[in-house]
């Protein structure tokens, strides 16, 4: 199994520079995977990664081998694709054994093969269908079934859920995280949604414009988000910005929004700011609205949007939107009344209110 | 079947006229083959005093039996099968690569490439210099000079082309990375994908073949390489030459008419046997299922 190392990677267009000099490093077995907004230039990386796309500067390397140079086939990776690109010509076994017919793979050893991965993907009994006469869901299986079926060194999936309605989408997410445990191979998924990045990854990495935002797990990007991009890119809703003015004093300070007032973790950073307006992140499951705490901040409800366990609250705060998410056994009759909240100071985020760097924090 | 109810007034009026014009259109189409077959069956009398319109007047073989019996009728019909089948088989081993290597977004100066093909649509160099050109290349009454001389066909070429063109760019790069090289690439996916453009364009090259006549005529002299349709004009300009044929016919139960039209209908009949066996290629949506837009 080998890793896969991206340095300095760029991809020009003419004279737009659509990938800026990404570093990257997964570890075999990783599961890693690359969100962002649409345009970023995921897909370019991984394409580049595949060989599909030429590559303007900086190296790719699979295992320990610089592929830069080496046609797609020799790469040893496989691919799955967002319209998954089936033969329609070919039957489901066919499709499946495509690859290794190609390679000249044993007639017997083919069909040993496909068999067995027919059976992981539950395809046997579609063995004889064209991909016209499948569902969506079985079409993506069979575009799986391809990919493994050769034990490349590593997957590439391209937005491969994207087609998919979305209780199909959660068992598909559901069915790769098990083949990922099962088979151990080294993944780089695409995906611009971002529950799927969550649900899936080893490590998350966010690209925005061109390049990585953040690389981390998924818990360290949901609580520690080192900009206002990560930050509403990552969760569901993604976490409230507000825009607030430092005041207080150094050892405690205190975020004026509006005219009510916030207390704020302590920092050096966040010292410095005193007076300036900074940009206060507040996740929405972080807003306490049942038991409030200390110093509560008065919010006006205007939206109750239930899920079954969940409610999403949308107030204003300020005149800002800001969205609470709360639990709703028990409180369920109450959420209408709801008119203030408090938040635990250490679970609030301060950014810098041009970068959108986030301050007070280790490596910020 | 839609429900007749189901039309508007308006629906109703348009499906008439549209019905009738088809109607029209496939009579226009019909009567010339059902003319032919008709005087082909005819006395030579019946067929000259033309009375025949839709059905043989005086039925009689004897046209028939004049070419049947004729081995230079028989020796064209087998030119003829050698020139489509050599020449369509030539024409799709020079047009399937060609229009391949030409919808490929790498290949090299390929907008200048397409535009030289094309080129070769509105111009050629006319019949003088292809002649030459011909007798340089020792091409001149030479049968494998007729199948490459014209297998290339700039129309077709494009056709195809834009039909590859059209293959969403995933299935090569599926390929590609299942380890196909230039040619799998081509012959696993491409081709299996385009039955319906090749059935199309091999139909054109064996109509064009199977009909071909004029270049047949400039360019071949010997007599046992003919294909029938230069066959078919010897032999009407012999019946109207030939003063003792023309004294005879008065009482034969065959005339020039006759006979013409029985190599007509006998120079039919393959394609029409060809044609329903290609239309089954012409299948719709071969690509459904493959790509989800
Ligand atoms: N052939 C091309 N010429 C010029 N620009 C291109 C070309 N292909 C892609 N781009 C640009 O590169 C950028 C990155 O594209 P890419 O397909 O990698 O985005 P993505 O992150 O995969 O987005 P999505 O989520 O929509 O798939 C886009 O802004 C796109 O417009
Ligand atoms: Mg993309």
């Amino acid at each position: 199994m080998s890793g896969v190392k991206l340095s300095q990677l760029v991809k020009r267009y003419g004279d737009l520079e659509v990938v800026k000099a990404i570093d990257l490093e997964v570890q075999p077995h990783e599961f890693v995977v690359l969100v962002g907004p649409s345009g970023c230039g995921k897909s370019t990386t991984l394409r580049m990664i595949a060989g599909l796309e030429e590559i303007s500067g900086g190296e790719v390397t699979i295992g320990d081998r610089v592929v830069n140079r080496v046609a797609p086939k020799d790469r040893d990776v496989a691919m799955v694709f967002q319209n998954y690109a089936l033969y329609p010509h070919l039957n489901v076994a066919d499709n499946i054994a495509f690859g290794l017919r190609i390679r000249k793979t044993p007639k017997d050893q083919v069909q040993k093969m496909v068999a067995e991965v027919a059976e992981i993907l539950g395809l046997t009994p579609y063995l004889d269908r064209r991909p016209a006469d499948l569902s969506g869901g079985q079409r993506q299986r069979v575009a799986m079934g391809r990919a493994i079926v050769r034990h490349p060194l590593v997957f590439l999936f391209d937005e491969p859920l994207s087609n998919l309605d979305a209780k199909l989408r959660s068992q598909m997410r559901a069915e790769i995280k098990r083949l990922h445990k099962r088979l151990d191979v080294t993944s780089i998924y695409v995906t611009h949604d971002q529950v799927e990045a969550m649900t899936l990854a080893d490590r998350i990495v966010v690209m925005n414009d061109g390049a990585i935002e953040q690389v981390g797990t998924p818990m360290e990007l949901f609580l520690n988000p080192v900009n206002t991009f990560v930050a509403g890119f990552i969760g569901s809703p993604p976490m409230n910005q507000i825009r607030a003015e430092i005041s207080g004093s150094s050892n405690a300070p205190v975020a004026k929004i509006g005219d009510q007032l916030l207390p704020l973790p302590a920092s050096a950073d966040v010292a410095d700011r005193m007076g300036a307006d900074v940009t206060v992140g507040i996740r929405p499951e972080h807003a306490e609205v049942h038991s409030l705490g200390t110093s509560p901040l008065n919010v006006e409800l205007e939206l109750v949007e239930t899920l079954g366990s969940e409610a999403l609250l949308h107030t204003k705060l300020a005149d800002t939107p800001f969205i609470i998410k709360t639990e709703t056994e028990e409180h369920f009759s109450t959420l209408d009344q709801v008119s203030a909240f408090s938040v635990n100071p250490h679970q609030i985020k301060v950014f810098d209110i041009d970068t959108g760097r986030v301050l007070g924090q280790a490596g910020a | 079947m839609m429900n007749w109810n189901l039309y508007s007034r308006g629906d109703k009026f348009f499906a008439i006229v549209v019905s009738v014009l088809v109607g029209m259109f496939t009579a226009a189409t019909l009567y010339p083959f059902i003319y032919i077959a008709a005087v082909s069956f005819s006395s030579g009398f019946a067929a000259q005093a033309g009375k025949v319109v839709l059905t043989p007047i005086d039925s009689t073989l004897e046209a028939y039996k004049y070419i049947l019996i004729q081995p230079e009728f028989w020796l064209s019909y087998r030119n003829t099968f050698i020139y489509t089948i050599g020449g369509t088989i030539m024409s799709l081993l020079f047009i399937i690569p060609g229009a391949y290597a030409l919808s490929r977004p790498q290949l090299y100066g390929r907008r200048f490439l397409n535009l030289f093909v094309a080129f070769t649509m509105w111009f050629n160099a006319g019949l003088i210099p292809f002649y030459l050109n011909m007798r340089d290349l020792n091409l001149l009454d030479s049968m494998f000079g007729i199948i490459i001389g014209f297998a290339v066909n700039a129309f077709n070429i494009i056709l195809l082309r834009n039909f590859f063109e059209s293959i969403p760019e995933s299935f090569e790069e599926a390929a590609r990375m299942d380890g196909a090289n230039d040619f799998q690439v081509l012959w696993k996916v491409f081709i299996p994908l385009s039955k319906p453009a090749i059935a199309t364009i091999t139909l054109f090259c064996i109509v064009a073949r199977w009909n071909g006549f004029f270049w047949a005529m400039v360019l071949l002299s010997s007599e046992e390489k003919i294909p029938l349709q230069v066959f078919l004009r010897h032999t009407i300009s012999n019946l109207s030459d030939d003063d003792e044929f023309a004294m005879t016919q008065l009482e034969a139960a065959y005339s020039a008419e006759t006979v013409t039209a029985a190599i007509i209908v006998c120079s039919i009949i393959p394609v029409l046997l060809v044609y329903p066996w290609i239309q089954k290629y012409f299948e719709k949506g071969i690509l459904l299922g493959g790509v989800k837009e």
